[in-house]
């Protein structure tokens, strides 16, 4: 005779079991979304690998302390030891003989960077023009020097950009900005102006990551803060970079303005906070050796790119500081968003990176690219 | 008010104590959701978690077959 239902055993299961069992099925409940969201994005247009992808996804939803905090302990534990053997000679860059150094006002030629460390190396410092038929003036001027004393084998690379004979745009990326933005462009050097490209380069961090605003074709795309560098261009054409006093909409005069952090140098000197600052707390630590870029403006409203590996926010500022800036910001960190690449002829002809290290290929900014970056041109009229 | 019925199966309570575990993980799902600060955060955390406990039910099993294989040989 069956048993009555009443009478058949069943063990309650132990508290712990259903907790954990509560755990995984509201932990796969949380995955459902987060999946459809991460699938939607990986399956959109990309020219980074799925590795880095999936980082800026995660970084763009929240993740953003969680990835730098990986990252921090990443790089502390891969850390570079001081010292080594000394370097024998400095990476070719630029076109020998053509540059150098003048001091006539109509024809301002930047002063050799004083290098650091002696004996200097052949070439250290000495500005040479970025492509090979720029003519005797030419807008871009790269050299290479060693940045630090106690690390003989790290090489900063730098770029002077010539104000007067080019013209910088700001040129939205796939991405970044990512707020609905009218004019968005081909996020890379549009076929129309690439014969008078002269370089390009990586355009900050994202604004999420930064927490700093925008000036998009004369309109606040993110309200911009106080107290932020800021590169700036204004109606005029005239391009500068600031501390932002100008409260969160855009003025009138300016084109475009990006902000990133606090200015690294600012009227000469070195932030006081850069080695201890809480202000760089929301990226990758600020005291952790890792690829850095900036860019500043000499005391002639010229620009000037620097970027290395292994530097931290203090040794970057140090780098733009002794290649002329006066004022400078931080640009992007790590491999992947760094890139300074001059064209060596009309056309968008002949891509070269600034350094042989640089992890990005040549024509980064020839395809779409994820982030926002800056475009070099000449000015109308004048001629390679 | 129903009153949902004492006189049931082991199988029937099994499925009704389920059913109350995924109301409550849907509820907590929903609370994490909507607390934390962005939903890859949540997807990262949640792959952690699901990794962890299966490999924990893994590890039950694996020591459950063991002692139950060490048994039989006595």
């Amino acid at each position: 005779m069956p048993l009555a239902r009443s009478a058949r055993s069943y063990t309650p299961i132990p508290f712990w079991r259903r907790a954990r069992r509560i755990f995984l099925l509201a932990a796969i409940a949380c995955l459902i979304p987060a999946a459809v969201s991460y699938v939607g994005a990986m399956s959109e247009k990309h020219n980074v690998g799925l590795g880095v992808s999936s980082v800026e996804w995660l970084r763009q939803h929240g993740g953003n302390s969680l990835v730098s905090q990986v990252e921090n302990w990443y790089y502390t534990l891969n850390a570079p030891e001081k010292g080594g053997p000394p370097l024998r000679s400095l990476p070719q860059v630029g076109i020998a003989g053509v540059g150098g150094s003048g001091r006539s006002e109509s024809t301002y030629r930047p002063p050799r960077v004083a290098p650091i460390i002696h004996p200097a190396l052949p070439g250290e410092g000495v500005w040479k023009a970025a492509a090979k038929g720029a003519g005797p003036r030419p807008p871009i001027l790269v050299t290479t020097f060693r940045s630090d004393p106690e690390y003989p084998q790290f090489v900063a690379g730098v770029a002077w950009i010539d104000s007067s004979l080019t013209h910088l745009s700001y040129m939205p990326g796939l991405a970044e900005p990512p707020s609905p933005l009218p004019h968005r462009g081909p996020s890379e050097v549009p076929g129309a102006l690439r014969k008078r490209v002269v370089a390009t380069f990586n355009g900050g961090f994202p604004l999420e990551t930064s927490g700093g605003g925008l000036i998009y074709r004369g309109k606040a795309k993110e309200a911009m803060v106080n107290g932020a560098a800021t590169v700036i261009e204004y109606r005029d054409g005239r391009v500068d970079i600031v501390r932002w006093h100008g409260g969160p909409q855009a003025p009138a005069n300016v084109w475009f303005a990006k902000q990133n952090l606090p200015p690294i140098v600012y009227e000469g000197r070195l932030n006081p906070n850069l080695s201890d600052g809480p202000e760089w707390g929301e990226t990758v630590n600020n005291a952790v050796r890792v690829w850095r870029s900036g860019l500043g403006i000499d005391r002639k409203g010229n620009l000037i790119y620097a970027a290395a590996d292994n530097q931290t926010v203090e040794s970057l500022a140090k780098i733009l500081q002794r290649a002329g800036a006066v004022r400078a910001l931080e640009l992007d960190i790590n491999e992947d968003w760094t890139s300074f690449i001059s064209y060596s002829r009309p056309g968008a002809a002949g891509p070269g990176n600034l350094l042989p290290e640089m992890f990005r290929p040549s024509d980064r900014y020839l395809t779409p690219d994820e982030r926002d970056f800056f475009a070099v041109y000449l000015r109308p009229g004048e001629k390679w | 008010m129903v009153n949902l019925p004492r006189d049931i199966s082991p199988g029937t309570a099994a499925r009704r104590s389920l059913l109350a575990d995924l109301l409550a993980a849907i509820a907590l799902a929903l609370l994490v959701l909507q607390l934390a600060a962005g939903i890859g955060v949540v997807g990262f955390l949640a792959l952690l978690t699901i990794a962890t406990i299966v490999f924990w039910i893994a590890l039950e099993a694996g020591v459950r077959r063991l002692r139950r294989r060490g048994k039989a040989h006595i």
